[in-house]
């Protein structure tokens, strides 16, 4: 067979229609995983600024025009830093943990449906996927923190292990609400059906279940006022004590790129993602001609404004008083919640 | 009563206040001072680093007595004199150590000539020790530096008044030749 014969056998229209899905794949992944990481960076930043002004201070303002530079010089130094590794360490985890726990939350982002038809997999268990992927990034917290061979970072993993065990349930009950109204697990659907209800959002209907929801997604991201696993007054810094330069920045990613996929599940789940409800557009119709990803946006940013409004405002909990307010609270009142959906969707037949 | 409570512990009406709280605050002015970009003004009568004043002819004030160092609660102040042409004193080494030093104070309260001063300046971070060894030359070139003019005049007049302007010596008094006599 000469050269000829094989390169027709493999360029035939059907393996180009591949190539073509895969580079379009491709340059998805790329312009997603661009913009998160860069809305990752100024999370960052937007978090020092609200927290500074609300402690009447200043924030980040050197680098830059309002320290608008900040997150740059932080990732610069954090990358040129020395990479310490303990003697006692187990190695090979210790390499691995943040890789995994960033890998795990930044994947999540693939189901994300940001606007109408823009998302990297439109799968149809596309919230089974976040619960099984914000569940990863456990591993590599509890990993971290026992590989590190430090009782600090041991201490935190094993608090994180427990904490995101115990909210993962009330985050997965939480959202069994705005599954049974949607009638699916795929995120696009659940916006569309959001989009055909009344309200427009699920949030005024699911409100126990939006309640439950932000405060597990708090816990599950390890955020005020749920940071146990990172207490500095009492773990130094948690899971990662033992971890330095971009190692821990790897850390540092993940943990803002799961709070920034947190608040799209919020906003794709009960705030109606892309579109904003109808009785808006039928007072406001010019509102429609903006397009879908700035509503979007601005309800993960004002969902990220909440992390971090709560994060000013609050103190942190107690062990205990975490673990009762997840399973003496929370799970009870997700539960409520998926029976009084359910009463009324087959009471009421076509309220819901 | 208790029904309300319980009404206000599930709609977090405290938590929705220290959130209100937070909120407000965040649009009030930063209290931060940017310090090496916008510094303080000095009260005056501050009491920074030392220097060693002039009078008007350019010279050392100084006469040697010694009182600056015996007030001295740290004693990082070690004077050296020797006796000069027709039996004057002759201050030879004034040095301070500056890393030592309290800055109560007292040895400018204790100058009956106002030769010892505490400038305004405070700035003087350095990498070594050798720098915060002031001597004789350092502090009169600290006066040049801080007290240029009529600033050193009113810091003398206006905040450490030196006693000899005030007291004057007996007749009969043996005292510095610099201390005014009672007509």
């Amino acid at each position: 067979m000469n050269m000829m014969g094989i390169f027709e056998k493999i360029v035939t229209p059907g393996s180009i229609d591949v190539a073509v899905r895969i580079l379009i794949i491709l340059v998805k992944i790329a312009i997603v995983v661009g913009i998160a990481l860069l809305h990752v960076a100024y999370a960052t930043y937007w978090e020092r600024k609200v927290i500074g002004h609300m402690q009447v201070r200043l924030g980040p303002i050197e680098v830059g025009w309002h320290g608008m530079l900040q997150p740059f010089a932080d990732g610069v130094k954090l990358f040129f830093k020395e990479d310490i590794i303990p003697a006692n360490a187990d190695k090979p985890l210790f390499y691995l943990s943040p890789v995994i726990f960033f890998v795990a939350a930044l994947s999540s982002l693939s189901v994300l449906p940001f606007f109408n038809d823009f998302v990297i997999a439109n799968i149809n268990i596309g919230l089974l996927f976040l619960f099984a992927m914000s569940s990863l990034g456990a591993y590599g917290i509890v990993l971290s923190g026992w590989s590190s061979n430090s009782k600090y970072a041991f201490l935190g993993g094993l608090r994180s292990a427990s904490q995101v065990i115990s909210y993962e349930i009330a985050m997965g009950l939480s959202l069994v609400g705005v599954m049974m109204m949607a009638g699916s697990l795929n995120l696009t659907d659940i916006v569309n059906a959001q989009h055909s209800y009344p309200t427009g959002m699920y949030a005024i209907p699911q409100i126990l279940g939006f309640f439950v929801f932000i405060a597990a997604a708090f816990a599950e991201t390890n955020r005020l006022p749920f940071d146990l696993p990172e207490a500095e007054s009492e773990l130094v810094a948690g899971y990662f004590t033992e971890y330095s330069g971009f190692r821990f920045a790897l850390f540092f990613l993940g943990e803002y790129t799961g709070m920034i996929v947190m608040s799209s599940i919020a906003a794709v789940c009960f705030l109606g993602g892309w579109t904003i409800p109808r009785f808006v557009t039928d007072v406001l119709p010019f509102l429609s001609v903006v397009p879908g990803i700035v509503w979007f946006l601005l309800k993960v940013y004002a969902f990220m404004f909440l992390y971090y409004w709560v994060r000013a405002t609050l103190p942190r909990y107690r062990y205990d008083q975490l673990m009762s307010i997840g399973w003496k609270i929370l799970i009870p009142l997700a539960l409520l919640n998926i029976v009084i959906t359910g009463f009324i969707k087959v009471m009421v037949e076509g309220l819901l | 009563m208790r029904t309300q409570k319980l009404i206000q512990k599930m709609l977090f009406i405290e938590i929705l206040k220290g959130m209100a709280l937070t909120f407000r605050t965040m649009f009030t002015h930063p209290v931060t001072r940017r310090y090496p970009k916008v510094k303080r003004p000095v009260m005056p009568g501050f009491r920074g680093l030392h220097a060693l004043a002039k009078n008007d002819e350019g010279k050392l004030k100084c006469v040697g007595c010694g009182l600056c160092g015996a007030y001295c609660p740290s004693k990082c102040i070690h004077i050296y004199t020797s006796e000069g042409e027709d039996h004057t004193k002759v201050v030879d080494r004034y040095e301070i150590e500056v890393l030592r030093c309290v800055y109560c104070g007292f040895c400018v309260e204790a100058c009956p000539f106002g030769a010892i001063t505490l400038s305004e300046h405070y700035e003087y971070s350095d990498y070594s020790r050798e720098p915060f060894y002031m001597t004789k030359e350092k502090l009169l070139s600290n006066w040049d530096k801080y007290f240029a003019g009529e600033k050193g005049k009113r810091y003398l007049r206006d905040f450490w008044r030196p006693k000899t302007a005030d007291f004057a010596g007996a007749e009969d008094q043996a005292t510095f030749s610099k201390v005014r006599r009672k007509k």
